[in-house]
């Protein structure tokens, strides 16, 4: 019954996972043993922290709402086995244009939101495009396109902020907080029978109408997916282009669309960052989080139903760590660390396979000698 | 009046040494850079191997005092992790991209983690007395007018990078291991089937990347600065991945490439106090690599075309002459 349910892929995959983020945690600890003056203090505080108080808890949801679209934009992508460090890019541009519009169109919100996200999502397209059009018609490296891309957004967004949307004598470079209409309003309604929720959520932890955003976006990649044309061509040029060429899909148009559906979600994002999180615009906006939907669309061996779950988890990874920067003497980038062992081991295609090889191969000695015939003969790790 | 300052500004000495200055810790790594490359395996983390190298040098220099081993401690760390790059790419099959990801995290994490312990500030060492490489002075030509002032007095580092450049040069095109990473690098099949170690050769290439790649994050902090900063390489690795590109994967090309951007952002600096807005001179090199990209891919199609063209011609012919 358990091997089984073990031979399925799913479950599999789902274990592997598990162990890859248990040893990672386990190594985390003890780096902590050896840094920290009260480490099962200070661990604590990390494991359990976003669940203290409310306003952390917060926190983890915006992070993790942050981290799904990034998931789903990776996830688009890593589908087609193409790669896009463009994220970053995307999501500083799409945080921009919606930005200028929350601040400066003079709109009222139920008008000036919808106009801001949709202005992201377009300009997160178009960015998301143009490599994956590189890519197509040139066979340009899109990695090296990407990162360079992201370098122009970098610059141009610091450009368009300290030139045009910092206010006159402001000391550093951040826009004004954006005004009423410019923000995205609290995921509860404000309606009297829920007034207390609302009350506590709009005072201590502003998560935003995003998180159903973000799940209708969730719902949404799955559908184009699995259950279009598009998404199946994706399936295809991910399993095998030359084959999916000779089958007669026009490979050049699914690449420049999963690039550009990719900068779209980014694009989204980074709208977040500006609009649901940080209620202006600030420098570096995207420092920190650039590379973060890469692990979570890792854990989440890019199914788009399973991104949300890897982000809640990876999320409150980090907003744990923030909890355990603040309460003890060990800094966050410890999560940093843990993050660079997890996707080295949920990657590393022969480390996990290797141990199920030998329990697989144990297992088989075991039942020669009992002289019990075995109807399952290796095969099974692939992966 | 104000471009007539630019211009002026720019044909000093002072600015043109500066160029050098700021373009080293470009060089290096995109030499790094551009060994990978040749043998078939993209080095993403070259920033992760700048800090980590950049980190250690400055902490093992101010315990030990010893700039010398400050550098020697710079270097093994890099060469480590790229040894673990290597380890998880080539022995544990780790797509080597998200492997160099991970390794940047590390490195970025890890250098601020460590950074924090040792010292108990996030943003730089400056409590740490670290050392400095020393400069190069050159007896006489320091005494010419112009050329002098460019070329003596620059740390050691800058010769270094000229230096590794022809070495470089020489290993990638007048040696056998050069033309093993290079037939690795084209056809990995058809090197293998000729007794070449694809494995080894890559693991090597991924070594001398990490050693050049090293000496890049130290220039950043026993050189250019004399204390680490968090995150100081700021994209330089991927800059320099973006150098090899644009000087056409050749040493010399990618020295000059490397050497522009340096241009480029010294020309910034200069721009910034003149009130032109520095961060669009900043995405000129950027526009200039992708431009380069798509030429040097427009030129390769062109190329395979043209064989494709001989190649039917030569065969119709052969069957031409069969059938008389």
């Amino acid at each position: 019954m358990i091997r089984k349910l073990y031979m399925k892929p799913f479950v599999r995959e789902l274990l592997r996972i598990l162990l890859a983020v248990t040893i990672s945690l386990v190594l985390g600890f003890i780096i902590t043993l050896l840094v920290s003056e009260d480490p099962f203090g200070a661990y604590q505080a990390f494991l359990t922290g976003p669940l203290t108080r409310i306003n952390r808890t917060g926190e983890w949801i915006k992070e993790a709402i942050t981290l799904t679209l990034l998931g789903l934009s990776v996830a688009l992508v890593f589908k087609a086995q193409l790669f896009s460090l463009g994220a970053e890019g995307q999501m500083l541009l799409g945080a921009l244009v919606s930005g200028t519009i929350a601040l400066f169109v003079p709109l009222p919100a139920i008008l000036r939101i919808p106009l801001a996200l949709v202005a992201a999502m377009l300009v997160g397209f178009l960015f998301g495009a143009l490599p994956g059009y590189l890519k197509a018609h040139l066979n340009a490296n899109e990695i090296v396109s990407t990162l360079m891309l992201n370098a122009i957004a970098l610059r141009l967004y610091d450009y368009f902020l300290i030139f045009h949307i910092k206010p006159d004598g402001a000391g550093y470079n951040a826009s004004d907080f954006f005004p009423k209409e410019g923000i995205l309003p609290t995921f509860i309604p404000n309606v009297p029978f829920l007034a207390d929720a609302y009350e506590l959520f709009s005072r201590r932890a502003n998560v935003t109408i995003m998180l159903y955003i973000a799940i209708a976006v969730v719902v949404l990649v799955w559908y184009l997916m699995f259950r279009t044309p598009f998404g199946y061509e994706l399936r295809m040029l991910g399993a095998n282009i030359k084959f999916a060429r000779y089958g007669g899909i026009d490979t050049k148009k699914t690449v420049i669309l999963s690039f550009a559906i990719s900068g779209l979600v980014a694009g989204l994002a980074g709208a977040h960052l500006g609009m649901g999180i940080h209620e202006k615009l600030i420098a570096n906006i995207t420092i920190g989080i650039a590379f973060e939907g890469i692990v979570v669309a890792l854990l989440a061996r890019n199914n788009p139903v399973a991104v949300p779950f890897a982000a809640l988890a990876y999320g409150y990874l980090r907003a744990g760590a923030d909890v355990m920067e603040r309460s003890s003497d060990v800094s966050r980038e410890m999560v940093l660390v843990i993050q660079a062992i997890i996707i080295l081991l949920v990657t590393a295609e022969r480390v996990l396979p290797i141990v199920q090889q030998r329990v697989s191969a144990s297992r088989r000695k075991k039942q020669n000698n009992n002289e019990v015939p075995s109807i399952e003969e290796g095969g099974q790790n692939a992966v | 009046m104000p471009f007539n300052v630019v211009l002026r500004s720019i044909f000093s000495a002072a600015f043109l040494a500066s160029v050098l200055r700021i373009s080293t810790p470009l060089i290096l790594p995109a030499l790094g850079g551009l060994i990978t490359d040749l043998s078939g395996a993209i080095n993403i983390a070259l920033e992760g191997i700048m800090l980590t190298a950049a980190f250690t040098g400055v902490v093992v220099s101010a315990y030990t005092g010893s700039v010398f081993l400050g550098v020697l401690a710079g270097v093994a760390s890099g060469i480590l992790i790229s040894y673990l790059l290597g380890w998880f790419h080539l022995f544990l099959e780790t797509d080597i991209i998200l492997a160099g990801i991970a390794i940047n995290i590390l490195a970025t994490g890890g250098t601020i983690f460590l950074l924090f312990v040792l010292t108990g500030d996030k943003g730089n060492s400056q409590s740490l007395a670290s050392g400095r490489v020393p400069n190069v002075i050159l007896p006489l030509i320091e005494d010419i007018p112009f050329l002098g002032r460019i070329v003596s007095g620059q740390h050691i580092f800058v010769w270094l990078a000229f230096i590794l450049t022809w070495l470089v040069a020489i290993y990638l095109y007048r040696t056998p291991w050069g033309t093993h990473l290079r037939a690795v690098g084209e056809n990995p099949e058809a090197a293998e089937s000729l007794g070449i170690n694809v494995r080894r050769v890559r693991m090597i290439a991924l070594l001398i990347s990490g050693f050049l790649a090293s000496f890049g994050g130290l220039t950043m902090s026993m050189a250019y600065l004399t204390l680490f900063q968090r995150e100081m390489t700021a994209g330089r690795g991927f800059i320099a991945l973006a150098a090899v590109y644009l000087g056409g994967r050749k040493p010399w090309g990618t020295l000059l490439a490397a050497i522009l951007f340096g241009f480029a952002e010294a020309l910034s600096h200069q721009l910034g106090s003149l009130r032109i807005p520095s961060q669009l001179v900043q995405t000129i090199p950027f526009v200039v690599t992708i431009l380069a990209l798509v030429v040097y891919n427009l030129r390769e199609q062109a190329v395979i075309r043209e064989r494709r063209r001989k190649f039917q011609e030569q065969h119709l012919n052969t069957v031409a002459t069969v059938k008389e």
